[in-house]
């Protein structure tokens, strides 16, 4: 694919063009923080952004998604997925819808999540500042981010935008792109590395000998039992990282008693009832029921568990848990560098 | 088939629950009275029933000895007791006279002495009554009391969520209060609520009670090491809805 340059003077139209297209979604400022919204302005994009609040997952996956209505006379899905552009998704995020495209793809096909990812288009963009609590260029350092259409990087004067797909390529007709130059494309690469260069925290340890030491500390009910005691059960370690895909489906009906809907939420591993299941008639099991256990559980599927499928750790080091945990124990950097220094 | 009757019934309480029912909005209302049949609602009608029910929503604290024999024979009428608001489900703001001796005098100044004045510990219902469910809240969520309505007609649980109001404020992707110098109480909060709350740039103030095992000593460090509270305040940070939960736990 190709590599082009557009003009700083010249971005705003640029994304005006998109938008004028079809919805854009991009980071926004959100009082002190970043979200992922739908974009109305060119100049309300952030990409500048540090780290967003929630994941882009959410567009594909989003925390309630209605399934299926139903009422008297059957079943529709609720499924109304639309083209539209994501813009401004950091590597990291991208490896960790590269690992969600797998999960909600492999054996069953999630229809729910493909027909929204099947229609966006993602374009990726450099860091330009590094959130507080991000460990990213540490974590699975050779795992390379994959499902991108294009990559935009700021440099001087203007932005680099390398297409990897069709799609990609399809939006240089919305800007006024020119080839970049050898240097603009070496410009951008160096942007790329030095921002690797700035993160606030780092594994002390390459992904096998942290997937082995942590799967060893399995038994070390002491160990967990310290890490958790302060941990509130609230989630939002789980809720805010990009790479959980867990969910729960409930049923809601209306006052009417014929008409209803399923809907999925996200849901979280270290929840109280998470792990509740039903043995039938009325009696109930929960077979994580410490918050050691669930603690550990988390870090053991960021750090070991899924490594195998995933080809690289289940954690990309965005940092989000970490600055999200109001008792801030759950930074898997720290808990990880505590393990493997023990 | 008759529609089930649904009553509601009062303690000691401010009524604000029984009002949020009326608030649906004219097509809900009168929808949801397609289904159901209100036979005793004081704050919208004045018949009275001695029949029995399906429903009871019971609003208010156990507070008085004397209310015991009404409880009772609410109980034996019912076939579902619902604990309605957090008065009811655990005494709720009620409650946090329990630990004064002063207030007859503080409120009602020279009428102190009248004799329906008195009363004792403010307490859930459940101290009184068996109770099948609980619409948290001060006041209830009228949406969530919608679906407890609606999914014991269909015969079916109403799911009520034991996990913490955090849950559902990062499900909406709301800045968190202790990122903009605050404090909030939503991690050991029951969720359910929808979190508006810190939504709108306020704390949690956990007016849902708090979940099954609300971890009070991490709240209280968070509280100290995050929001400068002094060790006292962040102890008692948490009693104004939940003061005879933090009395059970300590
Ligand atoms: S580790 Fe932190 S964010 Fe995760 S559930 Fe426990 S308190 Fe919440
Ligand atoms: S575990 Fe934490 S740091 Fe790792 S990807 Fe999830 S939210 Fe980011
Ligand atoms: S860490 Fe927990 S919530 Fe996240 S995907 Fe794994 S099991 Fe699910
Ligand atoms: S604002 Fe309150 S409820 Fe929301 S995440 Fe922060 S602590 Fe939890
Ligand atoms: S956010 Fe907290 S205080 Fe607000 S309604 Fe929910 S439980 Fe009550």
């Amino acid at each position: 694919m190709t590599a082009s340059f557009i003009r700083s003077d010249d971005f705003a139209a640029f994304v005006t063009a998109l938008i004028e297209a079809g919805p854009v979604y991009g980071p926004v400022a959100k009082r002190s923080r970043f979200a992922f919204e739908r974009l109305e302005t060119p100049e309300e994009l952030r990409l500048d952004y540090d780290v967003t609040i929630l994941p882009p997952k959410k567009l594909f996956f989003p925390p309630a998604q209605d399934l299926v209505t139903f009422d008297g006379a059957g079943f529709r899905a609720a499924l109304e997925p639309t083209e539209k552009v994501l813009l401004g998704v950091h590597f990291y995020d991208v490896k960790a819808i590269d690992q969600t495209d797998l999960l909600f793809s492999e054996r069953n096909y999630d229809i729910n999540y493909m027909a929204h990812r099947e229609t966006t288009t993602i374009v990726a963009s450099n860091i330009q500042t590094v959130s507080k609590r991000a460990f990213f260029a540490s974590v699975g350092a050779d795992v390379e981010p994959q499902g991108h259409d294009a990559f935009l990087t700021a440099i001087n004067g203007g932005y680099v935008l390398e297409t990897r797909t069709e799609r990609g390529e399809a939006l240089l007709a919305f800007g006024a792109f020119q080839p970049a130059t050898e240097a603009q494309i070496a410009e951008a690469a160096a942007v790329n590395v030095a921002a690797l260069e700035r993160c606030p925290e780092e594994l002390e340890h390459g992904t096998e000998a942290i997937a082995d030491k942590v799967r060893a500390a399995f038994q070390d009910e002491e160990l967990w039992t310290t890490l958790a005691a302060d941990c509130f059960s609230c989630g939002t370690c789980n809720t805010v990282c990009p790479t959980c895909y867990c969910f729960d489906v409930q049923d809601t009906w209306n006052v009417d008693q014929t008409s209803g809907q399923r809907t999925r939420f996200w849901d979280g591993c270290l929840t109280e009832d998470f792990a509740k299941c039903s043995l039938g008639e009325g009696a109930c099991e929960n077979f994580r029921e410490e918050r050691a256990a669930r603690f550990r559980h988390r870090l053991m599927r960021k750090a070991t568990y899924l490594n195998e499928k995933l080809g690289g750790p289940a954690c990309v080091g965005c940092g989000r848990c970490s600055a999200g945990c109001t008792a801030d124990i759950a930074d898997p950097a720290r808990v990880i560098n505590q393990i493997m220094a023990s | 088939m008759s529609k089930p009757k649904v009553a509601f019934f009062d303690f000691t309480c401010c009524e604000g629950c029984q009002i949020e029912f009326t608030n649906y909005g004219d097509a809900a209302f009168l929808e949801l009275l397609n289904h159901v049949d209100v036979v005793e609602f004081r704050e919208a009608m004045s018949e009275k029933t001695t029949e029995p029910i399906d429903i009871a929503f019971v609003e208010g604290s156990f507070s008085r000895e004397a209310d015991r024999a009404r409880l009772e024979s609410i109980r034996e009428r019912a076939a579902i007791v619902i604990a309605y608001g957090q008065c009811s489900a655990s005494g709720g703001i009620n409650a946090l006279k329990n630990h004064q001796s002063d207030y007859k005098q503080f409120v009602y100044g020279a009428d102190a002495e009248q004799p329906q004045l008195d009363s004792q510990k403010a307490q859930p219902i459940s101290a009184a009554i068996k109770v099948d469910y609980s619409a948290y809240g001060c006041p209830v969520n009228k949406y969530e009391v919608l679906q407890i309505v609606a999914h014991l007609l269909h015969g079916k649980e109403p799911v009520i969520p034991n996990y913490p109001v955090c849950v559902e404020c990062k499900r909406r992707e709301t800045v968190c209060r202790y990122d903009e110098a605050d404090h909030c109480l939503g991690m050991v909060a029951r969720a359910g609520c929808a979190a508006p709350c810190p939504a709108y740039g306020v704390p949690c103030e956990a007016c849902r009670g708090f979940v099954d095992h609300p971890n009070v000593p991490a709240l209280e460090k968070v509280l100290v090491e995050r929001a400068g509270f002094s060790q006292k305040r962040a102890a008692d940070k948490a009693l104004m809805f939940n003061a005879n939960d933090l009395e059970a736990l300590s």
